[in-house]
């Protein structure tokens, strides 16, 4: 009796909040784990479904023609600690070396082109048609012309990738410059700041966060240009790789390079996206957590 | 009386191939050293369009602009002349302190020079706690005293204010008005201020300017003869203040209905 009356007398209890499934973790470990799982998942169906003989027999998943991971893993291995050991090195540092070349040369010429451009508007509509025209030029068609233009070395790596990313990085910049609003220049010429003053005070900042949004791109499109003209004519690095083991019709060295390209892709973006945090520390985009 | 500004017959006509709109017609004033101006009148009356061309922004069609003697340059800011926007103008990859000092370093100032400079303005704007946050930190009306802590820093003669309160609440807003008129009375320059707002203006300045609606022209040019030191808010509870409201709004509430948003003489200009 004493019961009921106590829960007749209890105020109502507001509702039970839903039990949080992660209490505890933060949103980067939870990002962390559905990576993993996803990576997992993927890895794993690779590896259950090229063990099925009725799939091997009739469809493309046949470990000869797309490797499994346990052998790309297998390979990987041999590369850098077994057999091979020392293999791969010379190879990734030769591809990572021309991307990093050809970005920061196509980071430094398209960043200057695109300030110079936005300051110049004659100039900029006079240049206009050609720099369209030439990005759309079909620049991966053209890299065997490169290759015979500047030689079977890093020099044609670096032009293949200056010719695929100068045009983003350009473009990025010549918007950023551009955006900066009118009376902040005007405020700022009250201040007494020349033009040249203005330029790196103003324009230069506002656009460096509007060519930090190319970056990405430009990272993921160097590495592509650098392995597209590996494959043209070297004898060094991933893209080498990947045709050499196409011509020996092993699956796993080719998975196994391409698998390193993947990870350098990612290593270098995330390493340019720490950058930029820490670059674009004023703006708020980095700061709503 | 030194004239700062000298304004004769100045008129501003933007022509197009089809049409010619006649912003303003012609306008004529004299404002002396150290005298608190506020420029009031119906939207589109080319009040921000004066200011711009005082500050070499933009060219006068017709007439002269002087400032402090020198002829006004178009596409050169005068020497000594500061400028407040209402929009927001702190660069946001700079913290508050650096900023405020952005005007001694395009003048080359000693390093030790400039934070000496920079830390008496901050404080003169109780902005001291905040010399190290960014803008996007701070709020709106911070923001507005950072810009104007910036202007102040190159020790301008003329400050032209452009509706610098306008997207400020009424509290920040009485605050900033306190504080500016503390300034000018402290340094003394000669203040040229556009507002949509005759409180404000009343409240402040020395004289009214009251410009029509486009082709503009000067309505009315009346003296505030409240004395200074004033208190911008305690003011608005005196009797002056109300007979000076009523003066003036007699001449500007007439034209705003003659041109109620201001479009209508946009559309009859066309020639």
């Amino acid at each position: 009796m004493s019961s009921t009356m106590e829960s007749l007398h209890t105020p109502l209890a507001p509702p039970a909040a839903p039990p949080a499934r992660h209490a505890g973790l933060s949103d980067d470990a939870r990002v962390r784990i559905y990576q993993l799982v996803l990576l997992a998942l993927f890895l794993g169906l690779w590896e259950g479904l090229t063990r099925v003989p009725y799939l091997i027999k009739n469809t493309f998943l046949d470990p000869f023609f797309i490797s499994r991971p346990s052998l790309i893993a297998e390979q990987l291995w041999a590369w850098t600690f077994g057999a091979q050991a020392g293999f791969l090195m010379p190879h990734l540092a030769s591809t990572l070396g021309a991307t990093l070349l050809g970005l920061a040369v196509a980071g430094v010429t398209g960043f200057a082109a695109g300030l110079v451009l936005s300051q110049n508007p004659i100039l900029a509509r006079t240049l206009n048609p050609f720099i369209v025209c030439c990005n759309s030029l079909p620049r991966i068609a053209m890299v065997p012309l490169i290759t015979m233009m500047f030689g079977l070395g890093l020099l044609a790596k670096v032009v293949t990738v200056w010719f695929v990313v100068f045009f983003l990085i350009f473009f990025n910049t010549f918007k950023g410059s551009l955006s900066v609003e009118k009376h902040i220049l005007q405020f700022c010429q009250t201040l007494g700041g020349s033009p040249r003053q203005i330029l790196w005070s103003v324009r230069v900042p506002s656009a460096l966060a509007w060519t930090f949004a190319a970056l990405p791109n430009a990272i993921s499109f160097s590495l592509v240009g650098v392995v597209i003209a590996e494959f043209v004519g070297t004898t060094t690095g991933m893209g080498y790789l990947i045709v050499s083991s196409l011509s020996t019709l092993n699956a796993s060295e080719m998975f196994a390079a391409i698998t390193v390209l993947g990870l350098c892709g990612v290593g270098l973006v995330s390493l340019a996206e720490r950058l930029e945090r820490r670059l674009l520390r004023w703006s708020p985009q980095f700061n709503e957590r | 009386m030194r004239v700062m500004i000298r304004l004769d017959g100045v008129g501003k006509t933007y022509s197009s191939k089809a049409t010619r709109h006649t912003a303003i017609g012609s306008v004529s004033l004299e404002i002396a050293q150290g005298e608190f101006v506020c420029v009031v009148g119906p939207s589109g009356c080319g009040k921000s369009t004066l200011l711009n061309m005082v500050a070499g922004f933009q060219p006068a069609t017709a007439g002269a602009i002087t400032v402090n003697g020198v002829p006004v340059q178009p596409g050169a800011v005068p020497q000594g002349l500061g400028y407040l926007f209402q929009k927001d103008t702190v660069l946001p990859w700079l913290t508050v302190e650096q900023n405020v000092g952005l005007g001694l370093r395009f003048a080359h100032l000693q390093p030790d020079r400039i934070a000496e400079k920079v830390q008496g303005l901050l404080k003169l704007a109780n902005l001291e706690p905040y010399a190290g946050y960014f803008p996007y930190q701070i709020s709106g009306g911070m923001r507005q005293r950072t810009a104007l802590l910036m202007t102040l820093a190159c020790d301008p003669q003329v400050l032209l204010l452009d509706e610098p309160f306008g997207a400020l609440d009424s509290h920040t807003k009485i605050n900033l008005h306190r504080e500016l008129h503390e300034i000018w009375r402290q340094l003394g320059q000669t203040i040229v201020m556009v507002t949509h707002d005759l409180d404000e203006a009343v409240a402040l300045a020395d004289r009214v300017i009251v410009l029509s609606g486009p082709p503009s022209r000067v309505l009315l040019d009346h003296p505030i003869d409240i004395p200074h030191p004033r208190d911008p808010y305690a003011v608005r509870e005196t009797d002056a203040f109300g007979q000076h409201l009523k003066a003036i709004w007699a001449v500007l509430g007439r034209e705003y209905q003659r041109t109620p948003d201001g479009t209508r003489s946009v559309t009859g200009a066309a020639a």
